[in-house]
This record gives C-alpha cells, structure tokens and sequence, in this order.
C-alpha cells in the first residue's frame, strides 16, 4: 500500500520534462568546444538565468521536504533559515564579495584561495570540498530512491539509476551551461508544482487565521518566543540564532561554497556577477510561503481532525512526509504528476549541482593543478568530461553506501560540518584584510575545523557527542549545531590573525584585485538605480524587514 | 545560444494544456472558492490555466526578443 497513486497522464508529464531536459542539454552540446565552455559555462549566461540558477542549485529536494517537515515540527520559527540566514548572506556576497570572485579572474573557489593565500589552502579546500560534493550528491540520490520507493513503490535501483542517467546525460552534452540552463526550468517547476499545495492546504485550514487559533502561539510566531531556549521548540535563543545559524552558518554557505558562487560567475559581466544573488534573493524571500507553509497548515489540519493527518511515529508525527501525504490528499491526477515532477527535478538539480561544482574543482584544481599542469586545453576538455562519468558513478556507489551504512553517513555529515564551520572567517579576512596570509588561513581553517570537532566531542544534545566528557549541555542539536559553528568560526579568526601578524607578509603587486583596497570598484555612474547592487540590497532588506514584523 | 524562453515556455504551454483539457473533462462542475469545508476545487484547471498563460508568456519574450 503506497500513498500515491499515478494515473497514465502522470507519467505522461514525467516523460515530457525528461525529454526537454534532455533536449535542452542535445541543443546545447555543439556550444561546447573548450574547458571553460563546459567547466565555467563561458561567462556567457544572462544574469536572470543566472540568478535563478543560483537560487535553484541549492533548492534540492532534501530542502523542499525538509522544510515542510520543519514547517510542522517548529512552525513558522522555521522561516529564519531564510530570512535570518540566507537571504542577508546572499546581500553580503552580492555587495561585497563578488567583484573580488569575479575580479580575480579565478575559475573556481579554491583557485581564488591559490591567488590570494598559497597552494596548501588551495589543496586543502579542493580536495574537502570534491569530497564533499561526492558525497552530498550521493546523498541526494539515495534519498530520491528511499522516497520514490515509499510513496510509489518504484524500485530503488530504478530511481536511482533513471535519475543518475538523466543528469549524466543533460551535464555531458552541454556542461555547466546546460545544468544552469535546466536549473532555471527546474526552479519554474517546483513553485508552479509546490504553490497550489500551499493554497490549498492553508485555505483548507481556515487560512493563516484558522491556523492561529488551531495551534499553540509558538508555532506562528517567529521572534516572541526566542528570548530564552526552553520556550521554543526549536531549543535555542537569539545569539545562538542569530551568531550560529545567520552569521556563520548562511553566510558559510553562501559566501564561499563553490556551488552556488559557481553560478554567479557564470554571468557575463561584473554586474551581472554582482546581480546575480541580488536578484536571487527576492524570490528566495517568497520560498517560505510555498514550502513551509504546507508543513504548518499540515499540523493544523491534523489537530482539526479534518480528514488529513500527518503520519504518526512513535508518539510524535514522521514529520518528514508532511509534503508527500499533502500532495497524496490534495492533488488530483495531473496535478500529481507537475508536483512528483517538481519533486523529481528539485532531486535532480541538487545532484547536477554538485557533479557540475566537483568536475569543475577536480580537473582545475586537482588535475591541473597537481597531476598534470601543462596539457592543452582539449584535454582539460576531456578530462572534465570523463570527471563528469566518474563523478556520477561514484555518486551511485555513495548511494549504496549511503543505504547500507546510515552510520557512516551520519557521521560524515558531521565531518563536513566540521570542515565547513570556520570557512567564512578565511573568506572574510582574505578578502577584506590584506595582512593576511597564506600560512595564517591554512593553520586558521585546521584549528577552526579542530575547535569544531572538540566541540562536539565535549557537549552533549539529545543524546549527541560528549565523547571526551560533558562540560555543557544543549537543548537541542539545532543549538549545538549554531553553537559549534560559532566556536569554529571565532578559534579559525583567531588563528588565522595571530599567525598572519607573525608571518611574511604579501606584497602588494600580488593582492591586485583580490583584496578589498587593492582593488578598482566598479564603475557605476549612469546606471540606473535598479541595476546597482547597493540599492537592490536596500530594497531586499526593507522587505526582510517587514516580513519579520509581521510573523513577530 | 540557446534561448532559454523557448523549451520553458514550451514546456509550461503544453503541460498547462494537458491540465486544462484533463480538469475540464474529468471535472467540469467544480466550484470557484477555497474553503475549509466546501467540496473540491477544480485545481488541474486553475493550475493548467496558470502554467499555460506562464508558457504563452514565455514564448512571446522570445518572439519579441528574436525580432528586436
């Protein structure tokens, strides 16, 4: 017995997006002649492409789930992961950080590390981040196949396979451009195949009122209940929100994790660059209303007794198919095939995200910059290329390892989280203090992801870490969590200015556009105001505002 | 290049059709308003009529854009 049921003129839409997917990638090959063309997409695509290419790299489906899920479990206190966390981060790269990425020239993060710092930092973040994006692609895929297999009762292998094909095909023919190009469709589906649920769960529940009344206070409020821990159910207060989650985390994220800046300097000029997640942002601040409010009205349809229950587990509910049986209740067939299409292609343009961010890494980085450095640029072509077969296969062997070792993966999790945590304060002081040096970031990322892991190992939540001893306990993992990145991020600071003030430093003919003061600002007299990064952000951040104040 | 209005206005103009033409024959007397008791809503029609204007849309940029 599975919930959703699929009628012929589901799997009729399926096919359709397949084949334009597809196409999009067969139409796109013959623009593919040389390593930038395919690894960095030519700087040659339209900033509204761009934009939303940004937005829809990271809006897998583990986020589109997850997000419902949390939407049912902590209510609308969910909403900060956007408004708190990735939207403001977005501004900052947008303003600040971008003409240094797009300035530089670099084809890649950790290349723009290798300009500014040394080659060990390069090493260090390269080989991290392929790791990483290996295994988050795997993870993606192994949740697809869990997915499909309880909601249709499709095979495992099957899903797993069918979609590994599909992205294997689209990212070969056409490179980055054409992952971009089905980013954008992908993004267009999932909010024409995600808003009707929202609608119609929310009105079904007597709207945003109905729901006021039919669940606890804490739930539709976003700030009141912040001031201390316990009274959240999140179970954590403003400064570790704030500090852990806004601060370092998003910003982590957004201002230096290759896969999303790839997409901005995809753009074909520093402004477009600039644009890019400015532009991304204002749809970006809409998100919640598509895929958290579902999880909310979810809760409260549940507590009506209205016909709809959220599945229970254990005495609690499995938040995790909040969206699955919406969709199963409300969707009539048709309907059900755009919203398992959505679902599909936000499965798919998480994992074509990560291939599209490790083969790039890989053959720049590693290959070119380790293994074999002066080849012609049809190799680097080919080797990319081959990265991308390779990659893909290795994502399906982390599927299965991922299936048959949860343990493992839980713990890698954990790793990367570790190595991710101190990143921002590397970025930050590369791009914004030009003392600082290569020996300083290297010793400053180590010791950051260090403080990191004693961390864990020296707290305990829920039942988590205190593996040498428990000096403080947390509330909640989500408070650990912000907590541990806070900790990273200010011992990665630390040490990386303490090192840096005793060691050599650049001169400055080498910190010629990577460094804020060495650097030209962009010339912007005779554009008009809605072009310009610094208003855009303004106009974003009065809307952040009033959004905040009317959840308060 | 590839102009990229060009499949995704395809795409929604012709997904938009099939919901239209499924909502209104699978479903031809539902009512107009949403409400937290009344009877279903005819979504597929409301959504197709959506998704095909948002293909049509599409496809006129690209029209526009290819003539400028």
């Amino acid at each position: 017995m599975v919930p959703l049921h699929l009628t012929p003129v589901d799997y009729v839409i399926l096919v359709l997006y397949f084949a334009f997917v597809i196409g999009i990638g067969w139409r796109l090959r013959k623009s593919v002649t040389s390593s930038t063309e395919f690894l960095t997409a030519g700087h040659n695509v339209p900033v509204w492409i761009t934009s939303l290419a940004f937005l829809a790299a990271n809006l897998g489906a583990q986020e589109v789930v997850g997000m419902a899920a949390s939407g049912a479990k902590y209510g609308i206190m969910t909403s900060h992961f956007y408004w708190i966390g990735a939207v403001p981060a977005m501004l900052f790269v947008g303003v600040f950080m971008m003409p240094f990425y797009y300035g530089s020239k670099a084809r890649s993060v950790p290349e723009y590390l290798k300009m500014r710092f040394d080659e060990k930092t390069r090493g260090l973040n390269a080989i991290t981040f392929a790791i990483m994006t290996l295994f988050s692609s795997g993870i993606s895929m192994y949740a697809l196949g869990k997915m499909f297999q309880l909601v249709l009762g499709w095979s495992f292998d099957a899903s797993v396979l069918l979609s590994a094909v599909i992205v294997l095909a689209y990212t070969y023919l056409g490179g980055l451009t054409s992952a971009i190009y089905n980013e954008v469709l992908q993004f267009f589906l999932i909010v024409v195949g995600f808003s009707p649920l929202a609608i119609i769960s929310v009105s079904r529940a007597g709207g945003w009122t109905g729901i006021q009344q039919r669940l606890p206070d804490v739930m539709t409020h976003a700030w009141r209940y912040i001031g201390s821990a316990d009274q959240n159910p999140m179970g954590v207060e403003a400064f570790g929100l704030v500090g852990g989650l806004g601060f370092v985390l998003s910003f982590g994220y957004w201002c230096t994790d290759f896969l999303v800046i790839q997409r901005a300097m995809a753009a074909n000029s520093m402004s477009a660059a600039r644009r890019t997640p400015l532009m991304a942002a204002f749809p970006k601040m809409i998100m919640p209303f598509i895929v958290i409010l579902p999880g909310i009205a979810a809760l409260a349809l549940t507590k009506m007794g209205s016909g709809y229950a959220l599945p229970p587990k254990g005495d609690s509910y499995d938040y995790d198919q909040a969206l699955t049986t919406l969709m199963a209740q409300f969707y009539p067939s048709g309907l059900l095939g755009v919203g398992l299409t959505a679902l599909m292609a936000s499965f798919m343009s998480g994992m074509a995200g990560n291939v599209t961010a490790f083969n790039t890494v890989f053959t720049y980085d590693i290959y070119q910059g380790y293994l074999k450095p002066n080849e012609s640029d049809s190799h680097y072509l080919n080797v990319g290329r081959v990265t991308t077969v390779v990659g893909i296969a290795l994502s399906i062997a982390t599927a299965y390892l991922a299936a048959q070792f949860n343990d493992i993966m839980d713990f890698l999790q954990l790793v990367f989280g570790f190595v991710n945590a101190p990143l921002f304060a590397t970025f930050l002081l590369g791009m914004f203090w030009k003392r600082a040096t290569g020996h300083g970031a290297f010793w400053g990322l180590l010791s950051g992801t260090g403080a990191a892991a004693l961390t864990f190992c020296l707290s305990v939540a829920e039942g988590k870490g205190g593996a040498l001893g428990v000096l403080h306990s947390f509330p909640s993992q989500m408070a650990q969590n912000f907590w541990i990145a806070i900790i990273a991020w200010t011992t990665c600071a630390v040490v990386t200015i303490a090192i840096s003030l005793v060691t050599t430093a650049c001169p400055d003919s080498q910190l010629r556009g990577l460094v804020y003061g060495m650097t030209e600002v962009p010339h912007e007299a005779g554009v008009p105001w809605y072009m310009r990064p610094a208003p855009l952000a303004l106009v974003v951040l009065a809307c952040l505002c009033f959004l905040n104040l009317i959840f308060l | 290049m590839l102009d990229l209005r060009l499949p995704s206005g395809a795409f929604f103009a012709i997904t938009g059709l099939i919901l239209v033409v499924l909502g209104v024959v699978s479903n031809p007397h539902a009512p107009m308003s949403l409400s937290a008791s009344g009877p279903d809503v005819n979504v597929d029609l409301y959504t197709g009529l959506v998704m095909l204007a948002f293909g049509a849309f599409l496809l006129l940029l690209a029209r526009r854009g290819r003539s400028a």
